[in-house]
C-alpha cells in the first residue's frame, strides 16, 4: 500500500467515528418529558387580559414593584417582553383577522421537555426537574449568558444593574414555592380570574387541551402549541386565531435544542481522544520506516564501497599481470631483434 | 496575450450582468400589478368578441352601455342604432356581428362606432374617440371596473311580475307564468310552456351557455331587458329597469327594493306572496321510499319530521335557500344510500349536515349566531354530533291514531300533508319557562368573597329579557318549548328541571387539577358572565374593573 492511500484511509476512517450520529444518538434518545411532570395550560381565548397573573407571580416571587400598578391596562397598549423585574407579562394583539376583538396572550419561561438552556449551560447551572419546572441554579453559575442566546423564546434575563451578584431571572413554575408546601399552583395560575391558565399534569392537560378543541369545534385552532414546539414544552398553548398573530414563533420545529448539538458536541471525546492516538501513531509509523530506510541505506554504500575496492583490485592485478606480460614480450621482442640484427651482421660480414 | 484574455473574460461577466439584469428588470415590468381601478360602474361592458377566434390583437374595449343609451334617448334614435330587432325582439349581440367571420366583425364595430362617431363630431356635439385614437377604446388599464350588484329575484318581486297588468297576457296562462317560464322541445328545438311544471331559471341556464342554452347571464337579459324595453316602447309607463344600473347600480336597487316594500306593505296578508306552484303547506318528511332497483326500501326508520313548508316560504327570500337550482323535492336526489344527481349526500346528510345552509340543522345553527341567541348557544358544546336528546326535539310521535298512516311509506303526499298539519297545529310555539315566581327573583353569589362583598345577580330580570328575546322568533319558540330548556343556557350539562342544581354544586375550588377541564366556580361565573355580555353584544366588562359587579368590601 502506497503511504499516501494509507493515510488517506486513516483519515476517513478517523472522520467516520467522529460523525457517526447513531452511535451518539443512543446518549439522547426520543424524551417525551418526565412521566407525570406537571405544565400549565394557557387558553388564550378565556384570557381577558386583566393582568392579575402578572400580580399574582410578583407577589409570590417577591419582585419589585412595577412603575405602572398592575391594573393599569395602559400598559398592554406596547408589546413587551420579561426582563428582569418581570417573571410574565400580558400582551394585547388587536385586529386580528377573524377575531372578534383583542386577544391576549400570557408570556414567561415555556419551561421546555429538554431545555436549550440547560443545554448550553457548561457548568449545568440549569436543571429540568422531574416536576416539570426548569430551575437556574446560581451557586454555580459564571454569568457568562450562553442561556439567553441558547433559549429560542428568549426568556432567561440578567440582571445588569447588579454589579457584583447578578442573577438570572426566569419564571421557575413556582418550583420552590411548590416543594415547599407554599403553593398549590403557581402564582399566576392562582390568581387568574377565568382559569385561562390551568395547572396540572402535562399529559392530561393535553387531554383536556384536546378535549376542548373537540368539543367547541370552531372555537380553537387544532393545535396545542408547544405540544411538540423544540420537542415540546411544559407549558402549553390554546388559541382561536394563529399562534404567529399572537407573537409566538412557528418556525421552530420540533427537535429539542440538545439534540441539534449532541452530535458535534459528542463527538468532542472522540476527537480529542482518538486523534492524538491515530496522529502519534502515523508519527512512529513514519519515524520507524525512516529509519529502517536509513540503516539499509548505509549497509548499500558500505557494500558498494566493498564492491567497488575489490573491483579496482582486480583491475590493477589485471593491468599488472598485462604490463608485467606486455614487458615480457617487449623484452623478448627487443631480444629476437637485436639477434636478428647481429645474425644479419654476420651475414653481412661473411660476404 | 494574457492582457486579452483577461479583457476578454471581464467582457463576459459584464455581458452576463446585462443581460440578467434586463431580463430582471423586464421580469419586473410584467410583473408589476396593474392597478385595480377604484371604482366602478355597473355598466362598463368588456367587448371582446374576437377573442373567440384567437388572441386578441389589442386589448378588449372598454364600454359603457348606459353612457350610450342616454345619448340615444337623448337624439332620440332607437335601440336598433346598434342592435337589430326581429318579430319584437332585440338581440342583445352587437347588430351584424352574429354569423360574421373576425375580419368582418372587426370592420362592423369600427364603423359603426367610429361612423357614429364622426357623426356626431361633424354635428358639433360631444361624443367619443374618432378614428386612429385606437388606445382610447382599446385601453388595457381602463380606469373604471365593472362593478355589478345583483338584482335578484326575491318573492316580492316576483309577485309584481305575476299581479302586474301590464305584462302582455299569453293564450296558454292567465297569471303571466308563461311569459317568462318555459320548457325546452329538443325536437322542436323551441321554448313551450308547460303549466304546473315552472321551474326556476337556474334549472337549466347555468353559469356558462351550454350548447343551445343560454347562460343565466344571457337568459335573464333576453327575456327581462327586452321585455321591459318593448313595454317601454309601448308607452308603459311603469316599467322594470331596461339600463344597466337599473338592475346593477345601488340607486336602481334601492329603487326596486322600496318599491318591493310598498307593494309587499299594502297587501292585506303576507300568503299573498306565495309562489303558486302547488308546494304544500305542510310536509311529513320522510325518505323516499323506493330504492335505485324501484324496490321498496326499508320501512319507516325513525318518525317523520312535520316540516311546515309555507312558514319556511315566510322567512325565506326564494326557493333556492333550501333547494338547489331546480326545484324538486329532496327526497328525490338524497335517498337513503344517495344519489349522483345528489352528490352522494344522502337523505339523514341534506337534513343534518351542519357544514350546509341548505340543511335543516345548518341552517338553524347558523341562526343561533344572532346575538339573542349567541349568549348561550356560542358556549354549547359543537362536536357535530347531536345528544339524544336533540334528535326529539323534531322527530318527535306521530299523532294518536296516524301513526299506520303516517308511518306507511306508501301514503299519498296529500295524505302525508295532512298528517303534518294536524301535527303542526298542535305545536306549541311559544317559547315559555317557569311561572316568574317560581324563578329566584336576585341570587347572591357570596361563595367566594375575599376582597370583595358578594355579587348581587338579578336572576329573574335576565330569565325574563332571555324570554322577551325569543318572543318573536317562531324558531326559538319551538326549540324552547319545554321550560326548563331555556333555564339550560346557564344551568348546563343537568337535565332540565324547575330546580335546577346550584352552580357550586359541580363548579368547586379553583384549579382542581383532578379535572382540568372543569373550572372552578370562580372562573365558572367568570366564564359565563363575561362571555355571554360579549356574544349578545351587550355591556363589556371591562377586564380590571371588578368593582362593575362587586363592591370593594370595607375594612
Amino acid at each position: 500500500m502506497l503511504r499516501r492511500t494509507f493515510l488517506g484511509l486513516l483519515g476517513a476512517a478517523g472522520m467516520g467515528a467522529a460523525l457517526s450520529k447513531s452511535a451518539l444518538a443512543a446518549g439522547t434518545q426520543h424524551f417525551t418529558g418526565h412521566p407525570g411532570s406537571f405544565g400549565v395550560l394557557f387558553d388564550a381565548t378565556r384570557c381577558i387580559g386583566c393582568r392579575r397573573c402578572e400580580a399574582g407571580c410578583n407577589q409570590v416571587n417577591g419582585l419589585p414593584s412595577p412603575a405602572k400598578p398592575f391594573d393599569d391596562l395602559s400598559v398592554l397598549d406596547v408589546k413587551r417582553r420579561t426582563d428582569a423585574k418581570t417573571y410574565t407579562i400580558v400582551n394585547r394583539y388587536d385586529k386580528i383577522p377573524g377575531a372578534a376583538g383583542p386577544v391576549f396572550r400570557k408570556f414567561q419561561c415555556n419551561h421546555c421537555l429538554e431545555p436549550a438552556c440547560a443545554s448550553a449551560c457548561f457548568v449545568r447551572a440549569f436543571s429540568k426537574t422531574a416536576q416539570g419546572a426548569v430551575t437556574w441554579d446560581g451557586s454555580v453559575c459564571v454569568g457568562c449568558r450562553y442561556c439567553m442566546i441558547a433559549c429560542p423564546f428568549e426568556v432567561p434575563t440578567f440582571e445588569y444593574n447588579e454589579p457584583l451578584t447578578p442573577r438570572i431571572m426566569k419564571c421557575t413554575m413556582c418550583y420552590p414555592q411548590i416543594m415547599s408546601g407554599q403553593l398549590m399552583v403557581p402564582g399566576c395560575v392562582g390568581a387568574c380570574p377565568t382559569e385561562a391558565l390551568v395547572y396540572g399534569k402535562r399529559d392530561r392537560l393535553i387531554t383536556a387541551a384536546r378535549e376542548r378543541i373537540y368539543k367547541y369545534s370552531g372555537r380553537y385552532l387544532d393545535y396545542i402549541y408547544g405540544e411538540h414546539e423544540m420537542g415540546g414544552t411544559s407549558w402549553l398553548y390554546l388559541s382561536g386565531v394563529p399562534f404567529k398573530a399572537l407573537g409566538m414563533r412557528e418556525d421552530l420545529g420540533v427537535t429539542p435544542a440538545p439534540e441539534l448539538t449532541s452530535g458535534a458536541l459528542a463527538s468532542v471525546p472522540i476527537v480529542a481522544g482518538l486523534w492524538p492516538v491515530l496522529l502519534i501513531g502515523i508519527y512512529a509509523v513514519n519515524k520507524r520506516k525512516d529509519k529502517i530506510a536509513r540503516e539499509e541505506r548505509l549497509q548499500a554504500v558500505a557494500e558498494a564501497l566493498t564492491k567497488a575496492h575489490a573491483d579496482t583490485e582486480h583491475k590493477l592485478e589485471r593491468a599488472k599481470t598485462k604490463a608485467e606480460a606486455d614487458q615480457k614480450a617487449a623484452i623478448e621482442k627487443a631480444v629476437k631483434n637485436a639477434l636478428e640484427e647481429a645474425a644479419k651482421a654476420e651475414t653481412q660480414e661473411g660476404d | 496575450m494574457v492582457k486579452g484574455r483577461s479583457l476578454l473574460r471581464w467582457a463576459g461577466i459584464l455581458l452576463v450582468c446585462v443581460s440578467v439584469s434586463f431580463v430582471c428588470i423586464e421580469a419586473q415590468g410584467e410583473k408589476e400589478p396593474v392597478k385595480a381601478p377604484e371604482s366602478g360602474r355597473p355598466d362598463r361592458i368588456k367587448i371582446d368578441t374576437l377573442a373567440a377566434f384567437g388572441e386578441l390583437e389589442l386589448p378588449p374595449v372598454t364600454f359603457f352601455h348606459d353612457k350610450h343609451t342616454d345619448v340615444l334617448l337623448k337624439e332620440k334614435k332607437s335601440c336598433e342604432t346598434c342592435h337589430s330587432v326581429k318579430d319584437h325582439k332585440l338581440s342583445l349581440a352587437f347588430k351584424g356581428t352574429n354569423a360574421a367571420k373576425p375580419a368582418e366583425i372587426k370592420d362592423i364595430y369600427h364603423a359603426s362606432c367610429i361612423g357614429c362617431h364622426n357623426e356626431m363630431a361633424a354635428a358639433g356635439k360631444a361624443t367619443g374617440p374618432p378614428d386612429g385614437f385606437c388606445r382610447s377604446c382599446h385601453n388595457a388599464k381602463p380606469t373604471l371596473a365593472t362593478a355589478r350588484l345583483d338584482v335578484g329575484l326575491n318573492k316580492v318581486l316576483h309577485f309584481r311580475h305575476v299581479e302586474s297588468k301590464n305584462i302582455p297576457a299569453t293564450a296558454v296562462d292567465k297569471n303571466n307564468c308563461g311569459v317568462c317560464h318555459h320548457d325546452y322541445d329538443k325536437k322542436t328545438k323551441k321554448t313551450f310552456y308547460a303549466k304546473g311544471k315552472e321551474e326556476s331559471c337556474r334549472a337549466c341556464h347555468g353559469d356558462k351557455p351550454k350548447s343551445g342554452e343560454m347562460s343565466l347571464e344571457q337568459a335573464a337579459h333576453q327575456q327581462c331587458v327586452v321585455c321591459h324595453l318593448n313595454l317601454a316602447q309601448k308607452g308603459v309607463k311603469e316599467t322594470g329597469p331596461y339600463v344597466c344600473a337599473g338592475c346593477h347600480g345601488a340607486a336602481g336597487l334601492a329603487l326596486v327594493a322600496k318599491k318591493n316594500q310598498e307593494v309587499a306593505a299594502k297587501l292585506p296578508n303576507q300568503d299573498a306572496l306565495r309562489i303558486k306552484r302547488g308546494q304544500p303547506d305542510a310536509a311529513l318528511i320522510t325518505y323516499n321510499p323506493k330504492d335505485e332497483s324501484g324496490k321498496a326500501a326499508k320501512p319507516l326508520l325513525m318518525n317523520p319530521v312535520a316540516f311546515d313548508h309555507k312558514a319556511h316560504e315566510k322567512y325565506n327570500d326564494n326557493c333556492r335557500v333550501c333547494h338547489h337550482a331546480g326545484i324538486e323535492s329532496c327526497d328525490k336526489c338524497h335517498t337513503l344510500l344517495g344519489t349522483k344527481a345528489g352528490k352522494f349526500v344522502t337523505f339523514e346528510q341534506s337534513m343534518h349536515l351542519k357544514t350546509s345552509q341548505q340543511s335543516c340543522a345548518g341552517c338553524h345553527a347558523a341562526k343561533q349566531a344572532a346575538p339573542n341567541c349567541a349568549g348561550c348557544h356560542n358556549r354549547m358544546v359543537k362536536t357535530g354530533r347531536p345528544d339524544e336528546a336533540t334528535c326529539r326535539q323534531c322527530h318527535v310521535p306521530l299523532p294518536d291514531g296516524f301513526g299506520a298512516l303516517g308511518g306507511n311509506l306508501a301514503a299519498t303526499p296529500q295524505q302525508k300533508a295532512g298528517v303534518a298539519e294536524i301535527m303542526l297545529k298542535s305545536r306549541n310555539l311559544n317559547p315559555g319557562t317557569y311561572a316568574a315566581s317560581d324563578i329566584p327573583e336576585t341570587v347572591k353569589i357570596k361563595d367566594l368573597t375575599d376582597k370583595y362583598e358578594p355579587a348581587e345577580f338579578s336572576h329573574r330580570k335576565i330569565v325574563q329579557s332571555l324570554t322577551q328575546g325569543m318572543k318573536d322568533s317562531l324558531l326559538a319558540g319551538y326549540f324552547h318549548r319545554d321550560p326548563g330548556t331555556m333555564c339550560q343556557g346557564c344551568h348546563h350539562n343537568s337535565p332540565a328541571s324547575k330546580k335546577p342544581p346550584n352552580c357550586s354544586a359541580c363548579h368547586g375550588k379553583n384549579f382542581d387539577a383532578k379535572h382540568p377541564d372543569r373550572p372552578g366556580l370562580q372562573a365558572a361565573f367568570h366564564g359565563q358572565c363575561n362571555d355571554c355580555h360579549k356574544d349578545m353584544g351587550l355591556k363589556q366588562l371591562a377586564a380590571t374593573n371588578c368593582t362593575d359587579c362587586h363592591k370593594e368590601k370595607q375594612k
